[in-house]
């Protein structure tokens, strides 16, 4: 960290390769990761809870995503089952919880495991198989869970659904926002800790290996077999333990959350934050929770000088959604993460333009 | 431009979530509807019944003079979705009654609305909302500020096999008539599926093993042939009516002699004109008598269709209609809650528990009269069973029969 201290640094001045891996590449960006958790701390004092919520949301569909950005965005793999994972986890937690008597606390760790212990099986055929094929067996994989959610009365209440007990902490119930936050909050710094601790070790390095050219990984020694299914596990872990945290949240989990829809929405959660980037899955998922809420408001403003128009408002609103993922597409293929490395790069380089 | 666009974008952010506040002599209510989504066929007219009304009531007097203030979140059936606009509300407005809709958000609010004490009013029928105690050993968790208008999923699938079981015998048949229930594996369709079971092997059908076909329309020819071969006399359809009419549609092509049974969501005018021939004789169940019924409640149900049609001329379908009689229930219970000390959750909770017989006034035959207790949320057992035929392009609605679902109290909850 040669510059390290300097009040403006415009260029690369790493010489070890300890200071290439580091978790946060300048002294500022530390303090403002540190700065934002510290200001998150004081929301539950700020927030009402309507913006509590959608932050908790953000919160645990942003653990999901980080998940799922590990299998596609660093591993190279594809998954269009991450939902019904993600409804394993929360089913697993109330499960334990209801039936094991497994306080909340310890069940919603606990059904992380159960949901990876599930990844590595259904990730055993992203071992051997790849591209298309693989998004197929991940969509078999969809519809078996979710056929399991509808049937397996013992485990998630079959058609009924599930009761989630609220989590209990010493003595306290986090049954309100303000209360509930902290626990989403804790959860999001640990994991997207650990995601991007994951990334600077061998196995995380891995990943990228088999992603960018699965030949030469393997000629480098790489066991492709391993890291695949170790990627579908770890992902299977973030969307478990995510789901279980969406479950304690809304106090019930019903079969019907869990489709292919949301499927997709966590797909467009990553490709909008950004494919292969830790801080990407955050900001895609806050993009995805928000655009909805914010589209309802500007609908109810036009609504509210015309009622009549409430049905067709309806539909432009939720063609105004795709339109902004498509316009993302096509205006910003390296999602938001990348336009928040474009802006920190022209603060850096100011005055000048490169 | 560029930054003219971020700008604008900006700009709109903030307005977007700006809340509304309610004024203080105003009534604030909630009104949670699927116009998008993949319940919006059937929520569109359900949503459009609740607003007319709400809108003919503040044109009318309003509630002993008092405004309603609402506002319509169309939340496309994601049950999150519904959390984030509830705990939008509660945070803003805070509404002193909800009218909701589907089942997985329904559940998955009964436990905000029990702590703060908002009358949930949904279109979601599942039977065990109808336990507001948790007394009764089939429910799972007591609902105390739920209801529904009409009678439940459980109920309703009961009293179409009791008229199943008339049937049969008005027709001179011999020996156990047999019954399957059909529908996806999905927490919707499989709703009264144990609890009808159970009342038609009492009732003396033998009951089947249930055939599983898709909610989303799709050619269901291979679930023909198994409800061909497996010789059932009446089949009772759980699922929407764009599924039911792909499944009429291949169950005509292999010649399926079944009665079907179906119903509330699973059949409705709009599902006759597209299955045409397909559909005939399909018995269901309906919460309203359909538009242009000689009742006397028409002509007030005709004034408020006004309200999103000036002209007039358009016939709405039977889930307006019940979407117009859930908000009048809830605007009598606030009448009454006005008189007995103020329009409070608590206090309408109190008034739609102390309803007996209740029909809405001006309302007269539209409605069905509904009972609620603070021990039993059923508002109605009386289930009316239509059938509908189609003919060179026109079809014509029958009611078959008014059946009386007994109010067992082991019932509760299932």
């Amino acid at each position: 960290m040669a510059s390290g201290h300097t009040m403006m640094r415009c260029g690369e001045y790493r010489t070890t390769y300890q200071a290439d891996t580091t978790i946060f590449p300048t002294p500022m960006s530390r303090y403002f990761a540190v700065g934002s958790v510290i200001l998150l701390l004081g929301a539950p004092a700020l927030l009402n809870a309507y913006y509590l919520n959608l932050l908790i949301q953000i919160g645990y569909y942003g653990i999901a995503a980080l998940g799922l950005n590990i299998v596609v965005g660093f591993t190279g793999q594809i998954s269009l089952g991450h939902a019904a994972f993600f409804g394993f986890g929360a089913f697993a937690s109330a499960w334990l919880n209801s039936s094991l008597h497994i306080p909340v606390f310890f069940s919603i760790p606990l059904a992380g495991v159960m949901t990876l212990l599930v990844g590595l099986v259904v990730g055993i055929p992203a071992g051997r198989i790849k591209g298309l094929y693989l998004a197929i067996a991940t969509l078999a994989s969809q519809f078996i869970l979710e056929d399991f959610f509808a049937r397996a009365d013992w485990f998630t209440g079959g058609s009924y659904g599930a009761m989630a007990a609220p989590f209990t902490v010493f003595g306290y119930t986090m049954n309100t926002d303000q209360r509930y936050f902290y626990v989403v909050l804790f959860y999001v710094v640990v994991f997207f800790l650990l995601g991007s601790n994951l990334l600077r070790t061998r196995d995380g390095r891995a990943f990228v290996a088999v992603r960018d050219h699965y030949l030469s990984a393997e000629i480098m020694g790489i066991n492709l077999n391993k890291y695949r299914i170790l990627s579908f596990g770890i992902s299977s872990l973030y969307a478990g333990i995510g789901g279980a945290l969406f479950g304690h949240y809304l106090g019930y989990v019903s079969a019907e959350g869990f489709t292919i829809l949301l499927s997709i929405q966590f797909l467009g959660m990553i490709i909008i934050g950004g494919l292969g980037s830790v801080m990407g899955s955050l900001l895609g998922t806050a993009f995805m929770v928000l655009l909805p809420e914010v589209m309802e408001g500007v609908v109810n403003l036009v609504g509210a000088t015309s009622p009549d128009m409430t049905q067709a408002l309806a539909y432009v609103k939720e063609m105004a959604i795709g339109l902004s993922i498509i316009l993302f597409l096509i205006f910003e293929p390296d999602g938001l993460a990348h336009r928040w490395k474009m802006i920190k790069a022209y603060w850096k380089l100011y005055p000048f333009s490169y | 431009m560029r930054k003219r666009l971020l700008g604008a974008a900006v700009a709109l952010a903030f307005l977007g979530t700006a809340g509304l506040a309610a004024a203080a002599d105003k009534i604030p209510v909630g009104h949670l509807a699927a116009l998008t989504g993949p319940t919006s066929d059937v929520g569109v007219p359900y949503g459009q019944g609740i607003a007319d009304a709400l809108n003919y009531i503040n044109k009318n007097g309003g509630v002993n003079g008092k405004q309603i203030e609402f506002e319509t979140v169309d939340y496309a059936y994601n049950a999150p979705r519904a959390v984030a606009t509830y705990k939008k509300w509660m945070a803003s407005m805070k509404p002193v009654a909800i009218q909701g809709w589907g089942t997985a958000d329904t559940e998955a609010l009964v436990q905000f609305i029990a702590q703060d004490q908002v009358p949930y009013i949904s279109a979601s029928y599942s039977g065990h909302l109808t336990d507001p105690t948790g007394k009764s050993p089939k429910t799972k968790a007591p609902a105390p500020y739920n209801y529904f208008y009409g009678p439940s999923y459980s109920d309703a699938c009961r009293g179409l096999v009791q008229w199943a079981m008339e049937d049969w015998k008005a027709k001179g048949k011999e020996g156990k008539p047999k019954f399957v229930h059909m529908g996806d594996n999905h927490p919707y369709p499989n709703a009264p599926k144990e609890a009808c079971a159970a009342y038609a092997e009492e009732l003396g059908f033998e009951v089947l093993n249930p055939i599983v076909y898709s909610l989303k329309p799709a050619d269901a020819k291979a679930q023909c042939l198994s409800l061909k071969e497996s010789g059932a006399n009446y089949a009772y359809l759980g699922n929407t009516s764009g599924s039911n009419i792909s499944l009429l549609n291949s169950c005509t092509t292999v010649g399926v002699q079944t009665q079907y049974l179906s119903n509330i969501w699973g059949w409705d005018e709009n599902s006759i004109n597209a299955a045409k021939e397909a559909g005939n004789g399909v018995a269901w169940v309906v919460g309203a008598p359909p538009w242009g019924s000689a009742v006397p409640g028409m002509k007030t149900l005709a004034a408020i269709s006004r309200m999103s049609d000036s002209s007039g001329k358009s016939e709405r379908p039977l889930h307006y209609i019940r979407g117009v009689c859930a908000t009048f229930f809830m605007k009598d219970a606030m009448e009454m809650a006005d008189k007995a000390g103020g329009i409070t959750g608590p206090n309408i909770k109190k008034a739609m528990d102390q309803m007996k017989d209740h029909v809405p006034a001006g309302l007269e035959g539209v409605c069905t009269p509904s009972t609620w207790t603070a021990e039993d949320h059923r508002g109605t057992t009386e289930v009316s069973v239509y059938t509908s035929d189609y003919k060179d392009g026109k079809f014509t609605m029958t009611k078959m029969a008014t059946e009386d679902v007994p109010r067992r109290a082991e019932w509760l909850g299932w």
